[in-house]
């Protein structure tokens, strides 16, 4: 063959014992995406992953919208973790505009933000149950999360994609007596919570498995610019709860979750701890909450951002969100730009997965928190 | 013998559930209760009232034409469009209502927060399937009927743990 190649392109050497193997483009519990893994046996010698497959341009669709429309549409990315990603948007917004939140407001907004939590991370520990082979760790969860999705229906009106949050505050006030109501389900939820200790996190079974693999250490999660439960799990503490609080999470009690090993076993124990921290935080928003009160700011007809440019972010169930959010005096944003958690996290599965065994890829994949929909935007 | 341990304390932990009523909701059957009659709006003061995000229902009495929904939904689903209605309303001087496409609706209610004379508002009608495109798309006088829609059950939570009545 003496076919002349394009400049910059290369034949790939072919080495026997190497076998390239495509992993999707499938959709594992949460989206199309795809593992280009080269093996050699039954041990991995490299991955590429190649994400792609499911951007929708919601930035780009942004531009054309008015601040109000474009609520729908940027939670789109993460429907199972929908308050959480507007969220960031919100205070981006409320700072471009100069719109001062209610009080009431703020602590409706931490709570439906830390039950959406909850909410993803019972979906997101119902795969990773599944995907180890372990059906009653999907049943549970599933069925659990049942109960925060009907405490976020009673609240904003739909059960999944909620378009609750607003700049401004929230839609609408709390129905009646869902303090009670709130107090009780999520009180059944911790004790039920403690259940999954010796059903799963205790069983020598997912111990073997996920013990030891997939390591990274302290310098590398921070060099390769890792956040969320993928930080934490590594010994960092960083919480964006905690190092910027936003709304009222100063007030509010909890701690941090961090664990030193930096194993697939760290990264899947680190959000089931922090949903007794949601717990907690819910708990203690109810008891602070000023019990009546405004809880919208009323906009202007087609509010108007001035020359002028935001950043924030919020911690979500997957790592930091930030909104990059540009205004140019017209009722649209000029530019919006979402950072997501699961594209930095991303990043670093070409290095978990060297020298790995093929069959521990699923652990290593969903425990980086992935969320192939979000980070393709 | 700690992995026996575990692996004994795990079973244990799973059989302990025979005992516990099952969660399951058994949904032709039984249908879950809602707050309220659906989500509603208050253009006063620029809150909503909570409630469930279904099917809308329009008030010919309060419609005026003035297409504001149609507006609030054209960047998002551009479900509603206006039709010429057979009626005359002193209000509704051009004769026009919002037919919305349930094929497209998102159900996000920014159509309700965006009407100010309160005459769209949402119930708790949530079961819209049918055959054919065509009979998702409803027309002024099918979103005037009030819906009737059976609620039983709510999650109960005792010591056998959580079920649905």
């Amino acid at each position: 063959m003496t076919t002349q190649l394009p400049p910059g392109m290369h034949l790939e050497t072919v080495d026997d014992k190497i076998m390239t193997l495509n992993v999707g483009p499938q959709h594992p519990g949460s989206g199309h995406m795809r593992l280009i893994i080269k093996v050699d046996g039954d041990y991995i010698v490299s991955c590429d992953p190649d994400p792609g497959y499911v951007h929708r341009g919601e930035e780009k669709m942004a531009e054309y919208r008015n601040y109000i429309q474009n609520i729908p549409h940027l939670e789109r990315p993460v429907i199972h973790d929908s308050s959480n990603i507007l969220y960031p948007y919100c205070l981006g917004v409320e700072e471009l505009l100069g719109i001062e939140v209610p009080e009431r407001a703020k602590y409706i907004r931490v709570i439906a933000a830390e039950l959406n939590r909850c909410i993803y991370i019972l979906y997101w520990l119902a795969i990773y149950g599944i995907f180890l082979g372990h059906s009653t760790m999907f049943m549970w969860p599933a069925g659990d999360r049942e109960l925060f999705i009907d405490l976020l229906e009673a609240m904003s009106g739909a059960r999944v994609t909620h378009a609750y949050l607003v700049p401004g505050g929230v839609r609408n006030d709390l129905p009646s007596n869902f303090e009670e109501r709130c107090l009780r389900q999520v009180e059944y939820f911790e004790k039920r919570l403690k259940e999954y200790e010796a059903v799963f996190y205790q069983n020598p079974l997912l111990k073997a498995r996920t013990e030891g693999s997939g390591i990274l250490s302290r310098t590398d999660a921070i060099r390769l610019g890792t956040t969320g439960s993928v930080l934490r799990a590594s010994g960092v503490d960083f919480d964006v709860r905690k190092k910027e609080p936003y709304d009222v999470y100063e007030n509010l009690d909890f701690q941090t979750i961090v664990m030193k090993e930096g194993d697939s076993y760290a990264r899947s124990r680190v959000p089931y701890l922090e949903m007794f921290e949601s717990c907690r935080i819910i708990k203690d928003a109810l008891r602070k909450m000023p019990k009546s009160g405004s809880v919208r700011t009323k906009l202007k007809p087609n509010p108007k951002g001035g020359n002028d440019e935001v950043y924030r972010r919020v911690e979500s169930g997957r790592g930091a969100i930030g909104y990059y959010i540009v205004s140019n005096n017209r009722p649209e944003p000029y530019r919006v730009k979402i950072s997501v958690g699961s594209f930095r996290n991303l990043i670093c599965m070409p290095y978990l997965l060297k020298g790995e065994k093929l069959g521990n890829m699923p652990a290593v994949y969903w425990g980086l928190n992935y969320w192939p929909v979000e980070a393709d935007r | 013998m700690s992995n026996v341990i575990g692996i004994i304390r795990a079973l244990n932990s799973g059989v302990k559930h025979l005992a516990i009523k099952r969660f399951t909701l058994r949904y032709p059957e039984q249908k879950l209760k809602f707050v309220g009659d659906g989500f509603q709006f208050n253009p006063e003061t620029g809150v909503g009232i909570a409630g469930l995000r279904g099917r809308h229902i329009l008030f010919h009495e309060h419609c005026t034409g003035c297409q504001l929904c149609s507006v609030a939904c054209e960047g998002i689903a551009e479900a509603i469009s206006m039709v010429k209605i057979h009626e005359t309303w002193k209000h509704n001087k051009k004769a026009i209502m919002p037919q919305i496409d349930y094929g497209k609706c998102v159900f996000c209610g920014l159509c309700v927060d965006a009407c100010p004379f309160y005459a769209l508002y949402m119930t708790n009608d949530y079961e819209l399937s049918s055959f054919t495109k065509s009979a998702l798309i409803y027309t002024p006088a099918q979103l005037a009927i009030k819906p009737n829609i059976a609620q039983d059950v709510e999650i109960k939570i005792d010591d056998r743990g959580a079920s649905h009545g």
